[in-house]
């Protein structure tokens, strides 16, 4: 029974704050209920038994992607409402409508009980993090590889970007080199 | 309604009114033990010791007049105090605070409930509490951002630089001792590290336990990394513009927190409520947790604050590729 | 630890105990940076702070070294020469205010805080009818104790002003010695003086380094 109401009670929260993330003109608001959202999907997770993704939904998600997000919203004055400027309301609405339709319909139409098998079976007896690790590395063991090495590469990226002028401290520096180094 | 339910309601209730309280305690034992380490005596006047000043601190704090600045987000300001204060609390039902126990049946309507040990015993408890404590930075976070004030706004900042940081480095520096255990449960750890101090795990993880303090105290916002209100750069930081019960509500976040850290430190490194000789497990248990939380306040006694820069060499730098190696290490220790 | 006790030609009444730390020059990059955070990280240095304020603590609870003067309850000693609210001071043979009305203390009053009358008593002596002064002006700068011919008006120690009324330390007889009190009236030592252990309490400011 609990079970039951608190799946509803996540359903119409998350749906309700996702369409608050949406409609929203102020971008705290956004934010905030996009967060939000992320914790009650952590809910399902823990509704269904599968405690380490709930968790790791909650780390990842919540505490990682969005504080991201969160940092990069600093730079706005956040208290203030968006003016968006939409050329055409019945454009956007029948655009976006119809996208999401053909999303729904290109990756759910596919999906009927006849063809819903479980690929990879869990362990009878695993915990939870245990089947999660079984799973991952032995038959989605090449994607978790893949997924990986990709990570890594973004890593290196990101610190060769960030890194550029590292090496240099803007306080021992005299106000006039970075003056000019700026105009050049 | 069966008896595990009610049990755990008694619980949830029993742990909210506890740590609130216990909140009001921390703020006490820490002017005391501040006042004492500065040769200074603290809250004195106020009943026996100054201990009724926990009572005349709540009274202020709850008569208070309740401002909320003109071009503040009033919605999201009122809601940051609260986010803080409840990740606090969830975080602590992951964690075994007592052992469990039965009331007895003579007592009308609860009689017979079981009063569990850890309120919600997910299977990963570690992961749980490490998880709600990383939500918990939504609160710092959005107050800053919420109260149209420069300092709230560097607050919140330096919160998600902070928060982010040194998340890693406590995932990493648990993983090692999950390596060690070989399980998520905050039960499975106690229960690996019965056979007396010499089986704690301190003494196979020395580094481990080192980074998780240290990262302990910055996810806590304690002194050497209480960046996010350091008075005398950023005025309060993000509580700059609260007042009264919410600011109130951040404080009992903040001690709560303190808490958690101060018990996954004793259970997850030193031994847990195992006994120790003719020490009660409980007992145990209490004494650790509170050195842990004198330990706080003894460093926030001794050491200066550091710079943000310092604080992001220390993390990226040191701590995290330390962890990394702890682990490498532990991997091929456990390997063999 | 390189520390050094340094020697100085004057040598303080006292011992004193500042150390200078030879540090050397801090490296900024490379290896010698890391070696020295590694050795730093290592050697246990934060650890001696922590063991200062240990110590201080122990102090502190069992050996009585608290450094807290219970303010309300008990008082520091003041130095007599402390300029707070000022006393009018009687003759000691009769008891009568020391006040002529001459009224150089409220001419060279330079806050103007200082008002007063006087007229001709029955004997055509002068008498002060009305002496007051605001509080909330006066800045304390003891003029009108130093020009009083009659050492009448004098700066005493109270320095606790918080009062319900303005008025309420200004008046000419709260001033005044109670005529009870009349043997225990001291002078003022006056501006400029020194206290009375003066000389013991000298110390050696440490400019040393």
């Amino acid at each position: 029974m609990f079970e039951q109401i608190a799946f509803y009670l996540f359903s119409i929260l998350t749906i309700g704050l996702f369409l608050v993330t949406v409609f929203s003109n102020n971008i705290l608001y956004a934010m905030t209920s996009l967060a939000s959202g992320m914790v009650l999907i952590a809910g399902f997770f823990f509704l269904n038994g599968a405690d380490f993704l709930g968790v790791v939904q909650l780390i990842v998600y919540v505490g990682a992607v969005m504080a991201l997000y969160a940092f990069g919203m600093m730079f706005f004055n956040v208290t203030k409402t968006i003016k968006e400027n939409n050329t055409s309301n019945v454009t956007v609405f029948v655009l976006g409508v119809s996208i999401a339709l053909l999303m729904v319909l290109m990756f759910a139409a596919p999906i009927s009980p006849e063809v819903i098998f479980v690929s990879a079976a869990p362990e009878p007896n695993a915990t939870n993090p245990e089947a999660v690790g079984l799973v991952l590395f032995t038959k989605y063991l090449v994607p978790f590889e893949v997924a990986a090495v990709m990570l890594l590469i973004a890593m290196i990226g990101g610190i060769i970007l960030a890194g550029k002028k590292m090496d240099q401290s803007l306080t021992k520096t005299d106000d006039e080199n970075i003056i000019q180094k700026d105009i050049k | 309604m069966d008896a595990l339910v009610v049990g755990t309601i008694i619980k949830i209730v029993l742990v909210l009114l506890i740590v609130s309280a216990l909140a009001g305690f921390g703020t006490y034992i820490e002017r005391k033990v501040l006042a004492f380490m500065q040769r200074r005596l603290g809250p004195a006047h106020v009943g026996p010791f100054g201990l009724l000043q926990i009572a005349a601190d709540g009274i202020k704090l709850f008569t208070k007049e309740d401002i909320i600045p003109q071009h503040a987000n009033k919605f999201i300001f009122s809601l940051a105090p609260v986010i803080t204060a409840a990740t606090a609390f969830i975080a602590l039902s992951a964690v075994p605070l007592f052992p469990t126990f039965v009331i007895p049946e003579s007592l009308p309507l609860i009689g017979g409930a079981i009063v569990p040990s850890i309120i919600a015993d997910v299977n990963i408890g570690v992961l749980f509490v490490l998880g709600m404590m990383a939500a918990g930075l939504y609160g710092p976070l959005l107050a800053g951002m919420a109260q149209a004030n420069k300092w709230g706004i560097l607050g919140s900042a330096r919160t998600a630089v902070q928060f982010l940081s040194y998340e890693v480095v406590t995932g990493l520096s648990v993983l090692a001792p999950i390596m060690v255990v070989g399980s998520l449960s905050l039960l499975d750890f106690n229960n690996a590290q019965t056979g007396g101090v010499g089986s704690w795990l301190i003494w196979q993880q020395p580094i481990a336990f080192i980074l998780f303090l240290i990262a302990g105290f910055a996810e806590t916002n304690r002194t050497p990394f209480d960046l996010l209100e350091h008075e005398a750069e950023i005025i309060s930081g993000y509580v700059t513009e609260y007042s009264g019960l919410r600011w109130g509500m951040f404080f009992i976040g903040e001690y709560a927190n303190m808490f958690t850290i101060s018990i996954l430190a004793a259970v997850i490194f030193c031994g847990g409520y195992g006994d120790i000789g003719f020490v009660p497990g409980w007992l145990a248990l209490l004494l650790k947790v509170t050195f842990f939380f004198f330990l706080m306040l003894w460093v926030r006694a001794s050491w200066p604050h550091i710079r943000p820069d310092q604080l992001m060499w220390l993390c990226w730098k040191v701590l995290m590729p330390l962890a990394v190696i702890n682990i490498v290490i532990t991997g091929i220790v456990v390997m063999i | 630890m390189h520390e050094e006790i340094i020697h100085t030609d004057n040598t303080p009444k006292e011992k004193q105990n500042y150390v200078m730390l030879k540090l050397g020059r801090t490296p900024a990059y490379g290896w010698p940076a890391f070696k020295q955070v590694a050795k730093r990280a290592v050697s246990g240095e934060l650890l001696v702070g922590l063991w200062i304020t240990l110590k201080e603590m122990v102090k502190t609870l069992f050996m009585g070294g608290k450094h807290t003067t219970m303010y309300p309850f008990e008082k520091m000693p003041i130095a007599p020469r402390y300029r707070a609210i000022h006393n009018m001071l009687r003759l000691l043979e009769s008891g009568h205010y020391r006040c002529i009305g001459c009224g150089l203390c409220e001419k060279i009053c330079i806050s103007n805080c200082i008002a007063m009358e006087t007229r001709y008593d029955e004997n055509q002596r002068k008498e002060v009818s009305e002496y007051t002064i605001n509080f909330g002006r006066c800045i304390y700068c003891g003029y009108c104790a130093e020009v009083c011919p009659e050492l009448a008006i004098v700066h005493g120690g109270r320095y606790e002003t918080a009062s319900e009324q303005r008025a309420s330390f200004s008046l000419f007889d709260d001033m005044l010695t109670p005529i009870d009190m009349l043997k225990q009236q001291q002078e003022f030592a006056g501006f400029g003086s020194v206290t009375p252990n003066a000389d013991a309490a000298i110390k050696k400011t440490p400019l040393a380094y």
